[in-house]
């Protein structure tokens, strides 16, 4: 019980905390894409130590001699008889009843917003392909308002108006295509997609609840820091700049208090991004790190706890 | 199925820079490296008139075939379209400088804020 306890405490407050600190890490100067991996590991790891906490409390003891089953039918046959069965076998079961049902929800809430996606996409590309000019990866549409987005799939599309070409240098235009195209190949549509899933099934914890959000900027930062590396912090900035501030009709943007602060508060000041294997061994880290947190609060916190119930 | 709908694009091409035009005139017109049917022809433009691509009138006994909306406003409309799916929060696509807004998590600006205060004092 004890154990099962901390470890469901474990992953409460990692759940509580880790965004609060990854936000922090990225505001001073912290790699976007390590946030990122650490973000989604420490979600499924708050996931996966919950399951075995749950497990934990329905295998009382934890000797694994009494199976599941059996404490459920010493549960059922208790209530038979009228009594009230331990306080271990009922909340064991009430949790594993709980997550199983948000185990269930996600798949269906993943599988449909899945479908949804691929009818939008293909109902987009349908008009895309008529309506816009193809260039080798990239659709132009003739169109003045500055505008590029990328289309998921695979391949994934980058569609840009000619309004951008003209407004922009072709080094910012560059810059921003290249920016669009990280989008692409880091799986930035699937990584959101995700971040929705997750926090339409639990909504409580703020690393699930934040996640759409915090994400979809972190997702942003990452592909700026993809174009730097090809067109230079200028080039990407001075784009960001021009595109936000000419804005699209009927869609207010408000220029301050938005993300775009914060991408360009990164494209000025921030640092130049590391190189790629380095990258590589960031993320690396920080995935492990995050995997592994919740057990190593949990085993922190009994520690406590045993030091101060149990003064040898 | 993807090779119809290049050829569309083709079709389309073809009518934005000369109309109207029947579909004979089409065909002569299109570049698609190898010769099509004329009946290739004819089904895609019934497919674009289908869709409401196209406009057509009858001539003799062919038609003449003839964009239903300018390149620009058939531009201006994808980008309408595209615009207003983009604030349903299914992850099909990403604008370079226009996020989402009430997705947007104050997390990140509530640092960079606070940095700032710390900056300038």
């Amino acid at each position: 019980m004890t154990v099962a306890v901390s470890l469901l405490f474990g992953a409460a407050l990692v759940g509580w905390l880790v965004p609060r600190f990854l936000a922090r890490r990225v505001v001073s100067g912290g790699d976007p894409l390590v946030a990122v991996v650490a973000w989604l590991a420490s979600a499924t790891a708050v996931v996966a130590t919950t399951i075995v906490g749950v497990v934990l409390i329905l295998l009382p003891g934890h000797g694994f001699g009494q199976s599941m089953l059996t404490a459920l039918h010493n549960c059922w046959s208790s209530i038979q008889h009228g009594s009230v069965p331990n306080l271990e076998a009922t909340t064991g079961a009430l949790g594993a009843l709980l997550l199983l049902g948000l185990g269930v929800r996600l798949v269906i809430v993943s599988v449909r917003s899945a479908q949804r996606r691929a009818r939008t996409r293909a109902d987009h590309l349908a008009v895309l392909r008529i309506a816009a000019r193809r260039e080798g990866e990239t659709l132009w549409l003739e169109h003045d308002d500055p505008l590029a987005f990328s289309l998921a799939g695979r391949p994934g599309v980058v569609v840009a108006t000619e309004g951008l070409a003209k407004q922009l240098t072709s080094a910012q235009v560059e810059a921003v295509l290249a920016h669009e195209r990280a989008h692409l190949t880091g799986r930035h549509h699937l990584i959101i997609a995700i971040a929705d899933a997750l926090a339409n099934t639990f909504p409580f914890l703020p690393l699930f609840k934040l996640a759409p959000g915090v994400l979809r900027e972190l997702v942003e930062l990452v592909a700026d820091s993809a174009a730097v590396r090809v067109c230079g912090a200028e080039a990407v900035r001075d784009a960001l700049l021009k595109v936000s501030r000419n804005g699209v009709p009927g869609t207010a943007l408000a220029m301050s208090g938005t993300s775009i602060d914060v991408r360009v508060d990164r494209l000025t000041h921030g640092r130049a991004p590391t190189s790629r294997r380095r990258q590589l061994f960031s993320c690396g880290l920080a995935g492990f790190t995050a995997m592994t947190l919740p057990v190593l609060v949990a085993s922190g916190a009994m520690f406590a706890v045993v030091t101060v119930a149990c003064p040898a | 199925m993807h090779g119809l709908g290049e050829l569309e694009a083709a079709v389309m091409d073809v009518l934005w820079q000369e109309r109207p035009l029947k579909v004979r005139e089409v065909l002569d017109r299109l570049e698609t490296g190898k010769k099509l049917a004329y009946t290739t022809v004819m089904t895609v433009l019934d497919n674009l008139h289908r869709k409401g691509w196209v406009t057509r009138e009858l001539e003799g006994k062919a038609y003449r075939y003839e964009p239903a909306l300018s390149r620009a406003e058939a531009a201006a409309q994808t980008v309408r379209a595209v615009l207003a799916s983009s604030g349903d929060p299914e992850a099909v696509l990403m604008h370079f400088a226009l996020s989402a807004t009430e997705q947007e998590s104050d997390l990140l600006r509530q640092g960079l804020r606070k940095r700032k205060r710390l900056a300038a004092s």
